[in-house]
């Protein structure tokens, strides 16, 4: 029964790791990659749509709009921001790969993982 | 104290205290919820107060950009934020089923505010903040509420037998002054009573006069004087009178008051079928079953026709007494036992004979009936147990 149980518990530890370790890798292949390069805040972005839309569901709606049509007016970020970094290309992405690249920077910024009590 | 002033001043301070009571415990009724609500409102406010800290801090993790970021609690306070969709985000409780409609809610022994959010700050669009409700100032509300129910019941107790009494105080006096005038009338009827009824006995005995008959008359006369006389007595000393309960043969006392009616029997020529079971005995004072067993015959001699039958049947059950008269009309015979159930109240007003009866029947918990067929006949029945 021990066995079981510790089986299950590794089982599911390496299941986690290989998942995030996925996300991980997407966020940074996909997104992290530029953004780190030319140095663009991105979680200060996600905090801004999360300030304005509030769930996951309405960032990535509203995500997935911009990123096949990047434009400043439709933009999460002042006018100012552009000042100083470059407005963005539209992604050479499928849909499919464009939804998960999305999900998986939500969840690579969750501020659910961040909190902690006291 | 008379019988009839207590019985006054209870159902004036009955009246007087229920109401007043009613009306003290509804205004402090709505007093007490009133208080409350504005206890639970301070309450409530410092859930609010608290919502905004959070909404601040809240604020601030928004713009910080660290590997943990610390939720705000505070105790005694719970809270938990939520994003536009209602889900759960993060906080230091999880309430179960929040009515989401309302802002202040109450649910078991805490207080629950929902405060919305905007801008979203770290997503999220409520706090949903909660703290037990302090109970104390409630129970200080309550035992004061009780303390003042308490004070006031005794203040308008007092106050209510001041005004009863004052208010019974012309009753009572006409009360004493009839029975002053009853009590002198009576005393100066019993000597001449008792002079004409020696004195006939002692005519018929020893002297063979003719007249028979006139004396016969004054005998029943006297007698029907006496009667009044011992009912009006009966009537006055009843609230004081000292009873003697007792085992007493009914039977027997119902033999002898046939006997003491037997002169008007026989002036009215009336046939007397009698049905006594003997050594009928139970409890009752001598004076009390005299006055029941007198005014009942009484009424069915007098109201008998001439050479009429008179039925007279006691049993361990009842006393029945019929005669074969004029009857009573069946509109009458509801006026009689209203006036009965009157009479038990005591608001009298009416013959002297059926209060008595009344009185009687009341004391010893007897079921009285009234039967009677109009120019036929009619029976009453005192049945002992109830």
């Amino acid at each position: 029964m021990e066995k079981i149980i510790i089986k299950s518990f590794l089982i599911n530890a390496f299941l986690i790791m290989t998942i995030t370790a996925e996300t991980n890798n997407i966020v940074e292949k996909n997104c992290l990659a530029c953004h780190s390069q030319q140095k663009i805040p991105s979680e200060l972005i996600y905090r801004r749509y999360l300030l304005k839309y509030s769930t996951h569901k309405n960032i990535k709606k509203r995500l997935l709009e911009y990123l096949k049509n990047p434009k400043k007016e439709s933009s999460i970020m002042p006018k100012q921001f552009f000042l100083k970094f470059p407005q963005k290309k539209a992604l050479d992405l499928n849909d499919t790969t464009l939804s998960t690249s999305i999900d998986a920077y939500l969840n690579y910024y969750d501020v659910k993982k961040k909190l902690v009590l006291p | 104290m008379l019988h009839s002033e207590k019985r006054s001043l209870f159902r004036f301070l009955s009246i007087y205290l229920s109401s007043t009571f009613l009306l003290f415990l509804l205004a402090t009724f709505i007093f007490y919820n009133y208080q409350k609500h504005q206890i639970i409102d301070i309450q409530n406010s410092a859930l609010s107060i608290e919502a905004e800290h959070i909404t601040q801090s809240l604020r601030q993790l928004n713009q910080t950009f660290t590997e943990t970021l610390t939720y705000p609690q505070k105790e005694p306070f719970k809270s938990a934020i939520y994003n536009l969709d209602k889900s759960y985000i993060f906080g230091s409780f999880k309430p179960e089923n929040i009515l989401w409609a309302e802002e202040y809610y109450q649910k078991e022994n805490r207080l629950f505010h929902i405060h919305p959010l905007f801008p979203y700050y770290l997503g999220a669009s409520y706090i949903v903040i909660s703290k037990e409700i302090n109970p104390k100032p409630i129970e200080h509300l309550l035992k004061m509420s009780i303390l003042f129910l308490f004070i006031a019941g005794i203040f308008f107790t007092l106050l209510g037998l001041f005004l009863g009494k004052l208010f019974i105080a012309p009753m009572k006096e006409s009360i004493e002054q009839m029975n002053k005038f009853i009590e002198d009338t009576t005393h100066e009827f019993n000597t001449p009573i008792s002079t004409i009824l020696t004195n006939i006995e002692l005519i018929e005995t020893m002297y063979n006069c003719e007249g028979k008959e006139e004396l016969k008359r004054i005998e029943i006369a006297s007698k029907t004087l006496s009667r009044l006389y011992e009912d009006l007595t009966y009537l006055k000393l009843n609230h004081n009178y000292h009873r003697e309960i007792k085992s007493l043969n009914v039977s027997k006392l119902l033999e002898d008051r046939i006997e003491y009616f037997n002169t008007l029997v026989e002036s009215k020529k009336l046939k007397v079928i009698q049905n006594i079971e003997p050594n009928i005995i139970f409890d009752i004072d001598k004076n009390d079953a005299i006055r029941l067993i007198d005014n009942i015959l009484s009424n069915a001699i007098k109201y008998n026709k001439k050479e009429g039958e008179l039925y007279i049947t006691l049993s361990e059950k009842n006393l029945k007494v019929k005669n074969a008269g004029l009857g009573i009309k069946k509109e009458d015979i509801h006026l009689i036992q209203n006036r009965f159930r009157r009479a038990n109240s005591s608001e009298g007003g009416f013959g002297i004979g059926l209060d008595i009866i009344s009185q009687v029947v009341e004391r010893y918990g007897f079921k009285f009936t009234i039967d009677s067929t109009y120019n036929k006949n009619t029976e009453v029945n005192i049945q002992w147990k109830k």
